[in-house]
């Protein structure tokens, strides 16, 4: 009982991952979703919502196919599970037409196709906001 | 008994996922593991956090969380609890996880409600064992016990 690092007393929190990084830096793609994942499993509320660059590891083939660094996980695997843990995603609808994505390109694991007032809400709103 | 060289414990109780066992303990407690599954799954585990003793955990929050290289989540809770004790050798060698899941409990719990009651939703024996296999076959999970 005397060591607190091994203990877990945070309270129900908010928070939201922007995700703007994409297969142009992958080695920025696998830690998001990694903390993501451990904030949920401490109770806070996460969201992860992507937009630039990141609406590309939100097509399908793609996040199944890359790795933040060479052999290592893919990314869709870090994805599932951060979606495991608890984590929602959202996607930026107006990023899609930039990378010349349709809805039916968007893989299962996303839960809204959302506008940019509603990133500007969630922002707003929440009590810790992250940009990766 | 093992599946792909994963154990199985028939006399333990486990969630649907085959994420977590559960065992019932002295003075009404249960004790909380993560299965041989889940520590193939996430490879060497370098860090365990669980939630402080004495905490209340409604069903659906974690009772503790876990690390390795390659994988971060939560050690599932399936029925209200208030945490009892945090297992102090596993969270200072979080890898006891990889070599002895099943001797390695993470946490005692008490049971808001009767140990009976807790264990409603979870399954057991020649089911799980069942249950077990499937998950190991469907995911094509082989064991990866580090050794000790």
């Amino acid at each position: 009982m005397s060591d607190d690092r091994h203990y877990l007393d945070q309270d129900e929190k908010t928070v939201v991952i922007v995700m703007t990084s994409g297969p142009s830096q992958r080695h920025r793609c696998a830690t998001p979703f990694y903390m993501a994942a451990i904030m949920a499993s401490m109770d806070a509320d996460v969201k992860l919502f992507f937009t630039m660059e990141g609406v590309k590891l939100c097509q399908k083939g793609v996040p199944e196919q890359l790795t933040a660094m060479d052999g290592g996980k893919t990314i869709v695997e870090f994805m599932r599970d951060a979606k495991a843990a608890g984590v929602k995603f959202y996607m930026c609808r107006p990023a899609m037409p930039g990378y010349e994505m349709e809805v039916d390109d968007v893989i299962a694991e996303v839960d809204e196709l959302s506008s940019g007032g509603e990133l500007a809400d969630l922002i707003l709103s929440s009590d810790k906001v992250l940009f990766f | 008994m093992e599946c792909n060289g994963c154990e199985f414990r028939p006399e333990l109780y486990y969630d649907a996922e085959f994420q977590i066992w559960v065992r019932i303990e002295e003075q009404g407690e249960l004790a909380v593991g993560m299965t041989d599954i889940s520590q193939s799954i996430a490879g060497k585990i370098m860090h365990v956090r669980v939630r402080r003793p004495g905490t209340a955990r409604p069903a659906g929050k974690p009772v503790a969380t876990i690390e390795s290289a390659k994988w971060a989540g939560p050690v599932p809770n399936l029925f209200d609890c208030t945490i009892a004790s945090a297992n102090i050798e596993v969270l200072e060698h979080p890898a006891l996880l990889n070599h002895q899941p099943y001797a390695a409990w993470i946490a005692r719990v008490a049971p808001a409600q009767t140990v009976e009651q807790a264990l409603v939703g979870l399954v057991t024996g020649d089911a799980a064992w069942a249950g077990y296999q499937a998950r190991c076959v469907r995911d094509s999970i082989t064991c990866k016990r580090l050794p000790a």
